[in-house]
Parts: C-alpha cells; sequence; structure tokens
C-alpha cells in the first residue's frame, strides 16, 4: 500500500504507524515507489539506500508491534546530503574524487535521526563538496528543481532540498556554509533552517568551511522543521565547537504567537539592485501578514554586510582549501594511474579528481592564504566579520527577528548562470552575513513569482531558534499557502 | 590584486594541483574576477577592529584523556587505492 | 673527530646554535585529538579511527591532559603561560600527515620565554673559549643560562617505511608503506633562543631538558625509540660579530652522544666551508651516525608556504591565574631543586648533589635509601649510591628501577655498617653478595660468619698476642716510626679474619703502643 508522501508529515507518519493505519515498511516503500516513479526526472539522489531502509523501517515495525513508545521520527523517510558520513553508504560529495568513498563511521547528526526512528531513504546530490548555489557542479550531473525541471533547484543542497519537495522523503539535512539549505529552501518551497553554530554537531559532515558550516532540516511544514531541530541539536563530544546550550522544545513554544514581537525589515539588504521586485513585493507582503498577527515592523540597516560577500569569498575557500587538502590519494579517495612518485600522485589525483569550481575555490583559498596575502585577505576579511557581528548585535538591540528573501530571485534555468562564477555568488547575498555572524536563519515559502517558489528569510539571535520557529509558525499557519509542486500533484501517488 | 600567470603556477603547486596550460590561463581570468569583488573590501579601514577568528565565543573545550575504540584494520584501510602488508602503500617518495 | 680542530675552528668562529626540541607525551592514554591509545610500535594501522586517519568530516578535539602536560612543562621551566591561545593550521602535504595540514600553534602558543641553567664541568668546558667571561668556576666549571623561546603543543605524524632501495631508505626505494598508528599523537615542541654555543651545552641543554620533562612525567623521553627528537639550527659568526652566519639545519640524532658529535662535526664543516671562502647553504642535513658526517638530502624542493590559519575546528583557549596556579601546585619537585636539597639538608658536596639530582631514577633511588637510613646517614647512603651501587649498573647494564639490589636492602647494609655489625670493608663483599645471590645483608652475614668484633676484651687479646709476637716493630714504633700503626692494625685483622672493628683495634693499639 503506498502514500502520497508529498502531503504526509513526520508527526502524522509517527502517530499513523503508533495507532497501526500504516506500518513503517509502507511508508519506506511508498518513499521508494516516489523516487522509482521521479528520480529520473528529478535526480535528487546520489544513491538510494533501499536496503538501509527496509531494515530500518523493519526495526520501527518491530517496536510498533511490540507495544512499544516510538521514538519522534519513527519510520519517517529521510535522505541526507551526500556529504554527510552514514556507514553503508559512499559519501561522494558530488564529486569524483570520493566517488567509491565508503563511509567507515556515522556524522552525529545523521546518527541522532536514524536513533530517533528515520528511515534513510538515500544520499542526496549537491554542489561538489557544497561549492555552489545551483547543484550543477556536481559531477553526476544537475538536480531540476521539481517546480521546473528546467530549472535548478538552488544549492548547494539541492538534492535534498528537491528530494523534500517532490516527496521522495519526508524530511532531509542539508549543510549551510553561505545558504546552502536556506537558498534551495527557497527555490523548491520548503522550509529551510540553519541552526545557530555550534548548534548541531559537525562531526561526520565533509567540511568545506569550518567556521561557518552549520547542518539543518528541510522539511514541508515548520512543525516539522522544529521537531527535526530538536532531534539533531546538542553538544557533540566529537565536535569542540558544537556547543552546550540547552533547547527548548520548540514545537510547544512555536505556538505562542507573534504578539508584540519585534520585526525588522533590512531596508539597504532588500533595497539591493540584484532583487527582483517581485520577490521583494512577496516579502513585504509577508512582512504585513506578520504585522497583522500583532508583530511591531520597523527598518532597518546592516550596513557591514555589502561586504559580506567578499568576506565569504575568502573565509570560505580559505577554509576549504585546508579542509580538502587530505583528499590526496593516499588514504582514500581518486588516485591516478601509474604516477610516478608521490608529488605526481598528488599533482594528477587531485587535478583529475576535483571539479572545476572545486579548483576555482582552492586555488582562491590558496592564494588568500599565502605569503603576504594574509593580512589583506583573511585577515581584512576575519576584520569584516567582526563588523557584521556587530551590526547584527545593533540590530538586535531593537528587533527579534529580522527580515530579508531568502534569494534575491527565484529559480533560474540551468545553465543560466553557469559560465559566471561571479553572478553565481550574488545568489547568497542575504543568506551569507547570517553564517558569518554565526546567527540561526530560517526560509519560509511565502509565495510565487510565476509559479515559482519565494521563500521569506527570518534571522533570529544567538542560540534563539525558538523566535524564529514561532515567527515561521504563525506565519505559515496565516498564509497557508499550498507548496506542492506542479509534479508532485500530478504523480498523485 | 591582480593575479599573475606565474602566480597561478606556484599557487597549483602549492595546493598539488596538476594544472594543464589552458587550465591556467581560464583560472588566472576567473581568479582575477573574482577578485575584483573581493578586492571592494581592501578599501576599507578596519584599523583597531579585532579579527573574528572563531564563530561559537566559548574557549577552553577539552575532552578527557580516555581511550574510545579504534577502528577495524579493515575498515581503515577499506578505502586504500593500494595497500600491502596492512598499510597504505604509495609510490616513491621525492624523486 | 679531533678536538683540537674543534677548539681551532672556534678560535675564530663562534657557533650559534638552537634547538627544536620534539616529545611524544607518551605518558597521555590517548593521543591529541582523538581517543585512539598512544603505544610505541604494534601492527600498522590498528590505532587509528576517523580523526587520526584524516577521514572525510572527522573533527579534532583536543586531550585535556596534553594541555596540562604543556602548562606543567612551560611553569617547569619558567615559562610565561599564555592568557589566550589558540591553535593554527600549518598547511603542507605530506604523505604520513594525514590532513595534509599540521595542527600546531603558531603566534600563540601554551608558553613563552623562559629558560635553563646548564652547567659545564670536564672535557666540555674547553669548548667554550669565552667560558672566563661567562663567569666560570676557578676550576674551569661553569654555568650558563639558555633560553627557551617557546613551547607548544602539536600532532605527531604517521611512519613511512621505505620499500625496494637499501636500509629502508628513501633513495633507491621502489615504493613506501605508510603506517598511521603515530598519527596524531600528542607532541610537545620546545624552541631554545639561539643561546647555545658549543656542542657540550647543546647535549647538557637537552639533557636538562629532558630531565625535567621525565621529572614532570609527561614522557618516556626516548631518544631510540623518537619519544624524543632533537633538531639544532647551526651557524657560525666570526668571533665579535654580531650577525647571525646562514644556518643549516641538523636532524637525525637519536642520542645526546649523536648530538653532540653532530654539531661538533657541522661545526667543523662550516669553518672548513668558511676559511675556504665558501659559503653555507640554508638546507636541512641529516646525521648519519654510523659514517660520522652530516649530508645534505638534495631531495627536491618546493617552496614552503605553511599559511597558517587559526584552526577552526577548534576555539581558542584562556588560561586564567587560578588555572595556572592549580597546575602549579602539581609540579613535583625540579632537578635543581632537588640538587640544592641534598646540599642544604644532606650535606652533600656539589658534585654528589648535581650527579644524584641530574638522574632522575638514580636520585629516587636514593631518597628511598636515605629514607631507610635517616637523614644523618644520607652522605653514607650517597657514597654507596654513587660507588658501588652505580659500578654495579654500569657493570650490569641495569637501572636503578631494575637493579637487583633494591633501596631497602641497600638502606639495611648501611645500618649494619654504621651500628658496627660489619665493618665498611665487609659491607664491600656482602654489597658483592647481595648482587650475586639477592640475599639480604643479614643473611650474608650470618651465612659468611661475617660479623664484626667490637667487644674490646676479644680484641685486646689478640692485639696482645701480635704486639708480643712482633716486639722489633713495637720498639720501632717507640721510637718515633709511627707509620707502622698500620702494619699492626693489618696484622690484628688478619689474625681476626677481617672481623674487628677497625675504630676499637686503632684505639686499643693507640692505648697499648702509645701508653
Ligand atoms: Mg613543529
Ligand atoms: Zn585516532
Amino acid at each position: 500500500m503506498t502514500h502520497d508522501l508529498s502531503t504526509l508529515t513526520a508527526g502524522r507518519i509517527r502517530d499513523g504507524i503508533a495507532a497501526g493505519d500504516f506500518t513503517a515498511t509502507d511508508m519506506a516503500e511508498s518513499a521508494l515507489a516516489r523516487i522509482a516513479a521521479l528520480e529520473g526526472d528529478v535526480h535528487a539522489f546520489n544513491e538510494v539506500t533501499a536496503g538501509l531502509a527496509l531494515d530500518a523501517a523493519a526495526r520501527v515495525d518491530d517496536l510498533a508491534a511490540a507495544g512499544e513508545p516510538l521514538p519522534p521520527l519513527a519510520g519517517v523517510p529521510v535522505a541526507f546530503k551526500d556529504n554527510m558520513n552514514l556507514r553503508g553508504t559512499n559519501t561522494s560529495c558530488s564529486s569524483l574524487i570520493l566517488e567509491s568513498y565508503s563511509s567507515v563511521y556515522d556524522c552525529t547528526a545523521v546518527r541522532r535521526m536514524l536513533d530517533a526512528g528515520a528511515v534513510p531513504v538515500g544520499k542526496c546530490n549537491m554542489d561538489e563538496f557544497a561549492f555552489g548555489s545551483s547543484t550543477e557542479n556536481s559531477a553526476f550531473g544537475p538536480t531540476h528543481n521539481p517546480w521546473d525541471l528546467d530549472r535548478v533547484p538552488g544549492g548547494s543542497s539541492g538534492g535534498s532540498a528537491a528530494a523534500v519537495s517532490a516527496g521522495m522523503a519526508v524530511l532531509a539535512l542539508g549543510s549551510d556554509t553561505g545558504g546552502s539549505i536556506r537558498q534551495p529552501g527557497a527555490l523548491t518551497g520548503t522550509v529551510a533552517m540553519k541552526p545557530t553554530y555550534g548548534r548541531v554537531s559537525r562531526y561526520g559532515v565533509v567540511a568545506f568551511a569550518s567556521s561557518l558550516d552549520q547542518i539543518g532540516p528541510f522539511s514541508k511544514t515548520v512543525e516539522e522543521c522544529a521537531l527535526t531541530l530538536n532531534v539533531i541539536c546538542g553538544k557533540d563530544p566529537m565536535d569542540a565547537t558544537s556547543v552546550d546550550m540547552p533547547m527548548q522544545d520548540l514545537a510547544a513554544t512555536m505556538r505562542d504567537g507573534v504578539e508584540g514581537l519585534r520585526v525588522g525589515v533590512v531596508r539597504d539588504l532588500m533595497a539591493l539592485e540584484g532583487c527582483d521586485p517581485r520577490v521583494r513585493a512577496c516579502t513585504m507582503d509577508a512582512v504585513e501578514v506578520l504585522a497583522g498577527l500583532g508583530a511591531e515592523v520597523g527598518e532597518v540597516d546592516l550596513p557591514s554586510c555589502m561586504y559580506g560577500m567578499p568576506a565569504y569569498y575568502i573565509i570560505g575557500p580559505a577554509e576549504a582549501s585546508s579542509n580538502l587538502a587530505r583528499f590526496d590519494g593516499i588514504r582514500y579517495g581518486h588516485r591516478a594511474e601509474g604516477a610516478e612518485d608521490v608529488m605526481d600522485l598528488y599533482l594528477r589525483s587531485r587535478a583529475e579528481g576535483f571539479g572545476p569550481e572545486s579548483i576555482r575555490r582552492i586555488m582562491l583559498g590558496t592564494y588568500a592564504l599565502s605569503a603576504g596575502y594574509y593580512d589583506a585577505y583573511y585577515g581584512q576579511a576575519q576584520k569584516v566579520r567582526t563588523l557584521i557581528i556587530r551590526d547584527f548585535e545593533k540590530a538586535f538591540c531593537d528587533y527579534d527577528v529580522l527580515v530579508t528573501p531568502t534569494s534575491p530571485t527565484v529559480a533560474f534555468k540551468i545553465g543560466e548562470k553557469s559560465s559566471d562564477p561571479v553572478s553565481m555568488y550574488l545568489s547568497d547575498v542575504y543568506t551569507i552575513p547570517v553564517n558569518l555572524a554565526g546567527i540561526p536563519a530560517v526560509s519560509v515559502p511565502c509565495g510565487l513569482v510565476d509559479g515559482l517558489p519565494v521563500g521569506l528569510h527570518l534571522m533570529g539571535r544567538h542560540f534563539d531558534e525558538a523566535t524564529l520557529m514561532r515567527t515561521a509558525y504563525s506565519y505559515e499557519k496565516a498564509a497557508a499557502l499550498d507548496m506542492r509542486p506542479p509534479l508532485a500533484s500530478a504523480l498523485g501517488v | 590584486m591582480a593575479i599573475s600567470e606565474e602566480q597561478v603556477r606556484h599557487v597549483a603547486t602549492l595546493a598539488r594541483l596538476g594544472l594543464r596550460d589552458e587550465q591556467v590561463a581560464e583560472l588566472q581570468v576567473e581568479l582575477n574576477d573574482i577578485l575584483v569583488q573581493i578586492d571592494r573590501i581592501q578599501a576599507l579601514d578596519l584599523t583597531g577592529v579585532e579579527p573574528t577568528t572563531h564563530a561559537a565565543a566559548i574557549t577552553n573545550v577539552t575532552r578527557p584523556d580516555v581511550v574510545r575504540p579504534c577502528l577495524p584494520r579493515s575498515e581503515a584501510l577499506r578505502n586504500a587505492p593500494e595497500q600491502q602488508d596492512g598499510a597504505f602503500l604509495i609510490p616513491k617518495f621525492g624523486g | 673527530m679531533s678536538k683540537d680542530r674543534l677548539t681551532t675552528v672556534l678560535e675564530s668562529w663562534e657557533a650559534v646554535i638552537g634547538l627544536e626540541i620534539h616529545t611524544e607525551l607518551t605518558s597521555l592514554n590517548t593521543k591529541m585529538f582523538c581517543g585512539c591509545p598512544v603505544q610505541f610500535g604494534g601492527e600498522s594501522n590498528t590505532r587509528v579511527c576517523p580523526v587520526c586517519l584524516g577521514m572525510p568530516g572527522a573533527l579534532p578535539v583536543p586531550n585535556e591532559s596534553a594541555v596540562e602536560a604543556t602548562i606543567l612543562a612551560g611553569l617547569a621551566l619558567d615559562c610565561r603561560i599564555s592568557r589566550w591561545s589558540q591553535f593554527h593550521r600549518k598547511n603542507y602535504f605530506y604523505p604520513d600527515m594525514p590532513k595534509d595540514y599540521q595542527i600546531s600553534q603558531y603566534d600563540l602558543p601554551f608558553c613563552v620565554g623562559g629558560g635553563v641553567n646548564v652547567e659545564i664541568d670536564g672535557d666540555g668546558c674547553a669548548q667554550r673559549l669565552d667560558r672566563a667571561a661567562v663567569g666560570a668556576d676557578p676550576d674551569g666549571t661553569y654555568t650558563t643560562r639558555i633560553g627557551i623561546t617557546r613551547i607548544h603543543l602539536e600532532e605527531d605524524t604517521g611512519k613511512m617505511v621505505h620499500v625496494g632501495g637499501s636500509e629502508g631508505r628513501i633513495a633507491g626505494a621502489t615504493h613506501s608503506l605508510v603506517d598511521f598508528n603515530r598519527a596524531g599523537t600528542a607532541l610537545m615542541e620546545l624552541v631554545s633562543e639561539p643561546e647555545i654555543r658549543t656542542p657540550e651545552e647543546a647535549r647538557r641543554f637537552a639533557q636538562k631538558v629532558r630531565l625535567v620533562f621525565l621529572t614532570l612525567g609527561v614522557s618516556d623521553c626516548n631518544m631510540e625509540e623518537g619519544s624524543m627528537r632533537v633538531d639544532a639550527n647551526v651557524s657560525l659568526r666570526r668571533r665579535g660579530d654580531i650577525e647571525f652566519g646562514v644556518k643549516a639545519e641538523v636532524k637525525n640524532m637519536n642520542s645526546f652522544k649523536a648530538l653532540h658529535d653532530a654539531l661538533a662535526y657541522e661545526i667543523l664543516r662550516q669553518g672548513d666551508v668558511l676559511d675556504a671562502g665558501g659559503t653555507i647553504d640554508q638546507e636541512t642535513r641529516h646525521w648519519d651516525a654510523g659514517k660520522k658526517r652530516t649530508s645534505s638530502l638534495r631531495s627536491k624542493e618546493y617552496a614552503h608556504d605553511y599559511r597558517y590559519f587559526p584552526e577552526p575546528d577548534m576555539v581558542p583557549f584562556t588560561f586564567d591565574d587560578e588555572y595556572i596556579d592549580r597546575l602549579r601546585a602539581r609540579l613535583p619537585e625540579l632537578p635543581d631543586a632537588r640538587g640544592s636539597r641534598y646540599m642544604a639538608e644532606y650535606g652533600l658536596p656539589k658534585h654528589d648533589a648535581a650527579v644524584l639530582s641530574g638522574d632522575l631514577e638514580l636520585g629516587d633511588y636514593f631518597e628511598q635509601v636515605v629514607e631507610g637510613v635517616g637523614v644523618p646517614l644520607a652522605r653514607a647512603a650517597a657514597n654507596l649510591v654513587l660507588g658501588d651501587f652505580s659500578a654495579y649498573l654500569n657493570a650490569a647494564g641495569s637501572t636503578p628501577t631494575d637493579a637487583d639490589v633494591g633501596p631497602r636492602k641497600l638502606a639495611r647494609l648501611i645500618q649494619l655498617v654504621d651500628d658496627g655489625t660489619i665493618s665498611g670493608k665487609q659491607a664491600k663483599e656482602v654489597f658483592a653478595e647481595m648482587v650475586a645471590t639477592g640475599e639480604k645483608p643479614r643473611q650474608i652475614i650470618d651465612r659468611l660468619g661475617m660479623r664484626q668484633v667490637s667487644d674490646s676484651g676479644a680484641i685486646e687479646e689478640v692485639v696482645d698476642r701480635v704486639l708480643a709476637s712482633n716486639a722489633a716493630q713495637v720498639a720501632e714504633y717507640r721510637a718515633g716510626k709511627h707509620g707502622l700503626l698500620g702494619f699492626f692494625v693489618g696484622a690484628v685483622m688478619r689474625e681476626m679474619g677481617g672481623q674487628a672493628n677497625p675504630a676499637v683495634v686503632n684505639e686499643i693499639l693507640h692505648a697499648r703502643l702509645d701508653a
């Protein structure tokens, strides 16, 4: 018996299994059936893990049969970005250099999902090593946006976003270094969250930029986002940058409403030239909804955020150039044939294994850190980071939540920007400052432009995910948008 | 700060990327396009501003000196491109 | 290598030497950034995990005991402890370095400044031509303070075995095998100021540092197994010059003797080159202990650019007074303090105090003996430990800890001499038996019937007999030839099978002869 996973929520699945309406195996099979039907068009996955899914589902069904209490994500089909280690899967990062790399340990966030009863259906396509905003930089071909197959799903967690949007998975995890969860979330009409830096362990997610990376969820609803966040957050002894900070029960506090909440629209960022006026209008409509719910709306500027993009394109590649050094063909990953010595092996394995965008970023980062340039680039970027943090601190004196669009445009056509790295880089202009400051932010669907989803970007104080969830939930309930992509509705299963 | 072809080659060697000549030429153009964007922050006077080196404002995170299980050797070597006698085999060193 | 040639070179050139001492924190249970156990040797790649193999996505978490050990080392060597410190990444590719960067420290190490006093005596004094200027004692020995620039913490690499060439060397090898068991072991790096002027000072400095680390118990400091590795930067400058010359880095010295000899060789080599009007290449040279020379590696060199930046996978460290004081309170008695105490409390001569406090195990052994005999007999204890006991250790190739004669037995022996049960001379014999049989001193004395006779009645009887049968010598003695006393003592002792208490014999002989 298959079920339509584009409408079932995680909570409904768990309750349904507990009530005996259906089994976890039904859910796993439904997900696998949907993947079989849609994957040819969407290409959300690098690997479908049917065996792992059915095993995990069987364990949940055993629990249910024994009348045991079910964990929060029991039987929920989930997908993971292919930069997260999970034993029994390859973790390719959509790169030839790791194409056959088989994980020998589990990512903490993934483990927490599975321990909470989730059923892993696959590993999702992404921009190679998370370098990109369109999922076109995958060695295994682009992912297509379920809303329009000619368009990108955003990136770099585009596969995860597309999988949830198309109902191939109920939840997915992505990683966000400069917007890589929120931007694809906006472009696919899903709820997408980047928690506070340190909130979720980074152990086991292949690092892009260690000081910016954070794992977060994709879901169809804010409630599921909150539920997932509660599962994956918390101090991990394996990650020295994970923070021991108690998290509220988000599913409970999100219902508290926004009466009196101070919402600041970031005026200078909204006015940026590259922002589609219709996207801007959608965002302002959403702010009106919040005002109607009793929020106090005002305006604020974040002048240093203008420099977020250049700072990010120094810090990100610099850290990445170091993080990606380990892909050297010695212990795992691609090794060039017939290398005559170690130097030859390094040079050829890496040149053959990395795609063009990875090479660009490694080169840029290596240059920015090299002798004589550190102060001008990395040092200067770190100071800009300080200014951005100050801007946010100041803004959060007056406001509880800050608002921008998530992406300046809706999903663009596959190939449209891929020959122009700089214009591609601009698609993260709203999301980047959040990573530089380490604060949490969420993208919530707030309407359609040309039949394509627009995301509302809500930013909060460090460790104040609760306020973000409360705002997002209130908006979602009031707006009551149908964010099922045509493709998913047409399939009807 | 524009990057020269010679610098591109030097950086590629530092990064152990064996680039073809046409890649070097392409990258020189692309990197310079990006550097134009990045160089916008060069104009900022940031004297007296402390750099932010870490995103989390915490200090002194350590772990106790307690042994944890190791990987079985078969797992450690599972992804080895070449192995011999329980070790990772690499071609000759130097040269 | 001729010492005269070294002196000749040092007459016109002053050596400027700085040491880098890498010490693996072998006393820790686990590696620097992961929970893999620290152990020497073993099957390759069996003590590894995703972290120390540099698997994708694995993260380092620093070992709190490694941090403490480094701060302790800093406190023991008079360093300042940084209030704010952090790890950096040192980026370079090497097959035995899993992440292709080393987590190390850069401009914010845990410990800065500091130094140790190094005492030079014996032949090594001659190497320091200007020793008078550094305040040499009249006997030629001198003490000099060597500054410490910094002590920081980093991670060790794995190990490579080169296959196909000769003796596991890189040259001629067809391929190499990499074992990551050692990778990620906590490594403490100490950098000295370039204030060392002679090979002997270098050796003594390294020995002193090693002794301090052994005293702290942070490492086994085994140079042969590589848990302590000393590299030296050495250059020459004309005497009187202030500018430094071009330096060579010398590696692969796996003993203190090798360190001394490699430096002596390198000084001669550089002196020869400079005297011939040549220039020194800034390069890394390997010491070949067999051929007794350093040689350049001459491998293909790529420009080094380590691209240091703050390690983003870890957060900074702050060390406040409370933390530092808490660690300071954990410092054991350090070698210099121990030596001073031996002189002040036990009345040992400077040399004895230096030898005993200069060897951690011997000093510990000595203190256990003193514990057994009491402070008034400490000098007797020192004499025995530095005399017969040390001779035995040398002969047996043993260490105080695994010596067959434990400190309690040795203390008993000293007491048996002190209470007059046996003579000092007999004690030597008993000690030899203790070594040979492992018996307790009392058992040996009983078995050999070796009892010292202090009973004056018995001794008087023998003395009288000896004097009676040597009337001529008695007359000569009384005529003023007092040197004959030894003859009478010897005769009495012989007569009594060596068991007479020499003091009592002396006393009675005097009473009889001088009457
Ligand atoms: Mg070092
Ligand atoms: Zn390990």
